[in-house]
């Protein structure tokens, strides 16, 4: 995928509503996670005599049973979100790609032995997986991440897979084969940058999955440890003050599932984009354009 | 059939077989084991030596495996480490609240979800379809625990007609508090599920109504009532009923989720309440148990295919 290919598909997203609102929401969290040291917020400053203010013009979003602004820890929560999420989606990549192209390129016992190991991890709720993998590594941003991260494994390894079986095939794959490309070379210098495009709708799809996750487990008390702001931790807390202060848990929960719907959506955008430009691609070697 | 059932249960052995076997090494992995819970975190030497022989610690992983698994075939899945209770008698307290919540979300993600897919179904792309279809997509997309919260807010702290915090009443000995206790940790699953069973049934429904058999009723006359309710759901069932046992993984994290919400005390909340004290053999008993449960789920879903479609022979 080109750099032009990429703005091509971008103006595309944007000619939809629902994908162009969701990128902006998601702009405006990255944008405030990134600069979050540049804004005069201060996740952990605690002040008693201000606990469990309703959102005023000083604390839009209200403060906590410590006194802490709650807007300033849903912007460094979004850090947590996003670097987890992030970081979930590289594992689950690093691993998950090469499992399957792998296993699609040879397609003998290595096939078999892969996706069996792959069904077993498909097999256990990834909640499950996650805590109990959590229960051995202990409480930790690192052991959400991977935890997150290995739940994303079997996704990216079945896309990959199914992405090499139907190109493995083709003329320009047997002509790198002729002019003496290895296995390793095919597969990651010729296959790969074919299949691109599944991949990444895999990507904003795990993403949004992980933060999920991410956030469940935090609710659960297993995730990220405290002090450390995490969105499904404020939630957790915020359910205890539920009669005291009801924005406590409503708000950060609200961008919670905007977050989650937004990288929803524009997945789901990108998938009926693709979807639409492959029948295009058949109906033009067919002979008849639709456009 | 019963031969199919049998082959089933016991295909299940060896999967079962490696999970026990992988949470065991992972628990056999974690620095320090469970030996720092045995005894404490001032404990001696001598203490630490004492406790390592009475729990046969000192054995080669492989060997201390297969005493274990020997024990939890005869049902013996060890005490917890903090009440000393057999974990077998823990889980057995916890999991016909479990069964309940699960059994009350099931009959509310019907009672919502497959109304909504045959209202969109039957305009597709009409605004009624559109809203519904919206609806569906927050019923999956909002998280479980939020929305969890928000019912809470509505029904308990605002309206006040519902508890905040859920008890396990078993509906037998009385249904008027088992549904009070049960109406918003069931609203809550069940709303997540419907999500599910609208997207995925409407598509069904969709793809049906363009099938021959579908013309070939209306030009008999059959009226459309007959023919969306007997014809095309009859068909639709199916390829709906493979999503959903794919699903089921996510309605067995999303109760662990509602469980903790609602402090309501199934089988979720004992894993949660294992994992932050680090008592090993109840959280090896829970997953284990949750594992078995999961796998029976799709046992069953399987065999409903053949209730729906009789031309499907179980080999």
């Amino acid at each position: 995928m080109g750099f032009s290919e990429a703005r091509r598909l971008l103006r595309r997203l944007l000619a939809r509503r629902g994908a162009a609102l969701s990128l902006a929401f998601l702009a405006v969290v990255a944008l405030a996670a990134l600069f979050a040291g540049l804004m005069p917020l201060d996740p952990l400053r605690q002040n008693i005599a201000e606990s469990l203010k309703p959102p005023s013009p000083e604390a839009w979003f209200g403060t906590d049973e410590l006194g802490r602004d709650i807007l300033a820890r849903v912007v460094y929560g979004a850090r947590t979100s996003l670097v987890t999420a992030f970081g979930a989606v590289v594992i689950a990549a690093l691993i998950g790609v090469p499992v399957g192209l792998v296993a699609g390129f040879y397609g003998d016992w290595r096939d078999s032995i892969l996706m069996r190991c792959i069904d077993v991890l498909l097999a256990l709720p990834n909640i499950l997986f996650a805590m109990a993998l959590i229960a051995v590594l202990g409480r930790s941003q690192g052991a959400a991440l991977v935890a997150v991260g290995v739940a994303g494994i079997p996704g990216f390894a079945r896309i990959a897979r199914a992405q090499v079986m139907a190109l493995r095939q083709l003329d320009f794959v047997m002509a790198v084969r002729g002019f003496g490309g290895g296995p390793a070379y095919i597969m990651f210098r010729t296959i790969l940058p074919n299949a691109l495009s599944p991949l990444v709708v895999q990507a904003i799809v795990l993403a949004s999955i992980a933060i999920l996750l991410e956030a469940a487990l935090a609710f659960l008390g297993v995730g990220v440890p405290p002090p450390t702001p995490s969105w499904g931790e404020m939630l957790r807390t915020g359910k205890s003050y539920l009669y005291e202060a009801p924005s406590y848990a409503v708000l950060p929960g609200l961008v919670l599932t905007l977050t989650i719907l937004s990288f929803d959506t524009i997945g789901r955008a990108l998938t009926a984009i693709i979807d639409r430009d492959e029948t295009d691609a058949i109906h033009e070697t067919a002979g008849g354009g639709r456009r | 059939m019963t031969g199919y059932i049998l082959r089933r249960l016991v295909q299940m052995l060896p999967v079962l077989l490696l999970a026990s076997f992988a949470i065991f090494a992972m628990i056999y992995a974690v620095p320090g084991g469970p030996i720092a819970v045995i005894v404490g975190e001032n404990a001696s030497q001598e203490e630490i030596a004492a406790a390592i022989q009475r729990y046969g610690l000192d054995r080669p992983m492989v060997v201390q495996y297969f005493d274990w698994l020997g024990r939890a075939l005869t049902g013996d899945f060890g005490l917890s480490l903090h009440s000393h209770q057999p974990v077998l008698q823990l889980i057995g307290e916890r999991l016909p609240a479990t069964l309940q919540l699960a059994l009350a979300a099931i009959i509310v993600a019907l009672a919502l979800g497959v109304p909504v897919a045959i209202a969109s179904a039957v305009k597709p792309n009409s605004w009624l379809d559109r809203v519904l279809s919206a609806w569906s997509a927050l019923a999956l997309g909002v998280p479980t625990f939020w929305l969890g919260i928000l019912l809470i807010l509505l029904f308990a702290v605002e309206l006040r007609w519902l508890p905040s915090a859920s008890r396990h009443v078993p509906f037998w000995e009385s249904p008027a508090d088992a549904l009070r206790s049960l109406a918003l940790p069931a609203l809550t699953l069940g709303t997540y599920v419907s999500g599910i069973l609208a997207r995925f049934l409407r598509a069904s429904l969709i793809g049906e109504q363009r099938a021959d058999y579908v013309r070939t009723a209306r030009a008999k006359g059959v009226p459309e009532k007959r023919i969306v309710g007997l014809h095309i759901m009859r068909n639709a069932l199916l390829p709906f009923v493979t999503i959903v046992g794919l699903m089921m993984a996510n309605f067995i994290g999303g109760a662990v989720v509602t469980e903790a919400v609602f402090t309501y005390p199934g089988i979720g909340r004992l894993l949660i309440q294992a994992i932050s004290t680090r008592d090993y053999p109840l959280i090896q008993g829970c997953i284990l148990i949750i594992l078995i449960a999961y796998m029976l789920i799709n046992l069953g879903v399987d065999l409903l295919y053949a209730w729906i479609d009789p031309r499907i022979e179980y080999r």
